[in-house]
């Protein structure tokens, strides 16, 4: 016993040390590596592209893919950056405003936006430029989306210089050519989705990142959240008086929080549903939410409809049917 | 006392006590596999002295049945103990006692195997030159040394030595790791989420990320992903607490004392002494269907300190064997145009064909010592 003990134990702890020749460079065919496939962390995006005149490339940095100087007289100075983020990043307008903001612009309307779009194109594919700037500085910026990535294309620097280096830009943007895929930094994927039949009326919207999934109801007036989390996802009380506080209803605690909650009987064993109307804290439309919480070894699922009050009442029946016979 | 516990050792009705066991351990283990996952009812039944239950209320460990290293131990004790109760020396014994050494060597083979061996994937696409290995499953976090141009000094600490608050030392590093957070299984988002705190970063990569810990994952075709925060301190304090975790496929960098460093935290790597080129992957399918007839690699193999420069054809069934690894054809990209090998490191693989072969003769000797002893008797009588 004591000898498979040590036996089992030995090398297998000790910190290595040793010297290795540079790593080659991957070979930049590389076409699109599937997401789930075991290399596909050990794998940079490979992004191919012409350096105009009189830029400098310089090592990107952590989030960086590339990245360039750009020299001016009287030392005015550019930096360009190409950034893959995953997910839409917070979509064009908030990117846009985030950008005027950076040179003191006010912000500006989805409608306004559209005004100030340049059609420009990067890789093959048509994108918009926006183009932000002050009396000494310059943005010259780019958001195309491709599949999960949203990707950044940026020329930020002294006002003069910008403008001047603007056809330069484009025509990098026009040079760049995408191969390998897996991006840096690459973000959880959601957990494992569960088997579930949504009522024929129920329209599956688009989940975003924080959800495993979404169902819209009659237009959007009623929506079904749902959402998982590790452990017990912080708990039953707080999750229901997060709910209350989303419908400006007072925390509640003790035997009042108690008496807001029923069990529902599910598939997987029994669950908390708890109902609620208020004002939603966002819009001040009167809203009913009924939200159920299932608790599963390791893992707590949310389901939440939420939205006008007629129709979440209309639709409470198929919800708690829905909920109670989803398969883990 | 000592001839009581030899007897017990030593007795027949262990042996089968012993094997009925393993019997049930096996068709307990198997089934397992359905809800544990391969890895672990491995891990669970077969890699472990006791096979362990925890009641729901409370984290207590209560072992419940013998596992496959208390049974191969006995069962090997019993063997050895056996031959010297029952051996009467003579000729009419020595198939026998081959037979034992046999079964003796079989188990131990296998104990060395488990011990000793290693599985790695080695994922190339074509054109691309690799001289490591991946583990599948374990990590590792790498501080590269990457300042000469020539060659880069790695220190890699298993993921195994990542425990909270410990401080990490190795003469080759000019700064100690302290670990200040680390999940062995984890998940990162990008804005604040249920569940999800957020990351307390000094330096890199990090800041405005938010992670929760996971349990580890139990399906044989997925892996954890683990993060952990690692304060970095020289002799003047820390020099920034970076995030790093298998989410993140990019090292980062940070210079310290005119030295270039890479941290990451990476699966588990196995060099080589040489290089292997996938060259071109085939995935032959029979004419106008698509059901596969044939998976092949053709990788170049070269050994710059013996000059070795060949062509190889790796296909099902046809491994390449060298310098004691055995490179399989495993799995292949989608798209066609890439290929994993699976290698294995494995330098008792021969004790099985040994104890087989030991076996064999053993049974044959005592056979053949028999037949000789029953027709010379009954020619006599």
């Amino acid at each position: 016993m004591l000898g498979s003990g040590l036996l089992v134990g030995c090398g297998r702890e000790k910190i290595q040390v040793y010297r290795v020749p540079k790593p080659e460079a991957p070979p930049m065919e590389q076409a699109e590596m599937p997401a789930d496939h075991p290399d596909a962390t050990a794998a940079s995006p490979q992004l191919k592209w012409q350096t105009p005149a009189g830029w400098t490339e310089v090592a990107p940095s952590e989030m960086r893919v590339a990245s360039f100087k750009v020299a001016g007289k009287d030392g005015q100075q550019a930096d360009v950056s190409v950034i893959p983020l995953t997910g839409t990043a917070g979509g064009e307008l908030s990117n846009v405003n985030r950008w005027r903001n950076q040179v003191g612009q006010p912000p500006v309307s989805e409608d306004e936006m559209r005004k100030l779009a340049q059609p420009v194109e990067v890789a093959g594919q048509p994108a918009t430029l926006y183009e932000q700037n002050n009396e000494s500085t310059r943005i010259l910026a780019v958001l195309q989306q491709r599949g999960d990535l949203a990707w950044f294309f940026k020329m930020t620097g002294d006002n003069q210089l910008v403008a001047q280096a603007k056809p330069a830009f484009v025509a990098f943007l026009k040079s760049v050519q995408f191969s390998a895929s897996a991006p840096a930094p690459e973000m959880a994927a959601a957990p494992n989705t569960p088997q579930w039949n949504a009522p024929a009326d129920w329209t599956e919207a688009p989940a975003g990142q924080f959800l495993a999934a979404k169902f819209e109801i009659a237009g959007g007036q009623a929506a079904v959240n749902i959402s998982s989390s590790s452990g017990e996802g912080g708990g039953v009380a707080p999750n229901i008086n997060r709910w209350r506080r989303q419908l400006g209803l007072p925390a509640l605690e003790g035997a009042a929080l108690t008496k807001t909650m029923t069990t529902l009987k599910t598939a997987s064993g029994q669950a908390t549903l708890a109902e609620m109307s208020g004002a939603d804290a966002r819009s001040g439309q009167p809203t009913s939410l009924v939200g159920v919480i299932v608790l599963l070894p390791g893992q707590a699922w949310f389901y939440k409809l939420m939205g006008n009050e007629q129709i979440v009442a209309a639709q409470k029946a198929a919800f708690t049917k829905f909920v109670s016979e989803v398969k883990y | 006392m000592f001839e009581r516990v030899f007897k017990i050792f030593s007795s027949l009705k262990l042996t089968v006590i012993l094997l009925a066991l393993g019997l049930v351990l096996v068709f307990w283990g198997t089934m397992a596999q359905v809800h544990l996952g391969l890895f672990k009812a491995q891990n669970d039944f077969f890699r472990s002295f006791f096979i362990y239950w925890s009641p729901e209320w409370s984290t207590w460990r209560i072992p419940i049945f013998p596992g496959g290293y208390l049974i191969g131990w006995l069962l090997l004790l019993n063997l050895f103990t056996a031959h010297f109760r029952y051996y009467q020396p003579g000729q009419k014994k020595y198939g026998i006692v081959m037979i034992h050494l046999g079964v003796m060597l079989l188990l131990l083979g296998q104990l060395l195997t488990d011990t000793f061996s290693s599985e790695s994937i080695l994922h190339l696409r074509t054109g691309e030159t690799k001289n490591y290995s991946e583990s599948s499953r374990q990590y590792e976090l790498a501080i590269v040394d990457t300042t000469d141009p020539q060659t880069d000094t790695v220190v890699a600490i298993p993921a195994s030595r990542l425990v909270a608050g410990r401080d990490l030392t190795n003469p080759a590093m000019p700064f100690a790791v302290r670990v200040e957070r680390y999940y062995s299984n984890s998940s990162l988002v990008e804005k604040p989420a249920e569940g999800y705190e957020p990351i307390a970063t000094t330096a890199g990569f990090g800041s405005g990320i938010w992670w929760r810990g996971l349990p580890h994952e139990t399906d044989t075709d997925k892996r954890d992903m683990p993060s952990g925060i690692m304060d970095l301190r020289g002799p003047q304090g820390s020099l920034g607490a970076y995030l790093v975790s298998a989410y993140i496929t990019r090292p980062q960098t940070l210079v310290y004392n005119g030295h270039q460093y890479q941290l990451s935290l990476r699966p588990q790597r196995y060099y080589m002494p040489f290089n292997i080129q996938l060259l071109e992957f085939k995935h032959d399918k029979y004419p106008g269907t698509n059901i596969p007839k044939n998976f092949s690699s053709r990788i170049r193999l070269t050994r710059p300190a013996t000059g070795e420069d060949r062509e190889v054809l790796i296909y099902m069934n046809n491994p390449l064997r060298y310098t004691g690894n055995t490179y399989y054809q495993a799995s292949f990209d989608p798209d066609d145009k890439g290929t994993v090998l699976q290698v294995v490191h494995n330098p008792s693989w021969l004790t099985p064909y040994f104890s087989c072969v030991l076996v064999g003769i053993g049974l044959i000797v005592q056979f053949v010592t028999h037949l000789v002893w029953f027709a010379t008797k009954r020619k006599t009588s």
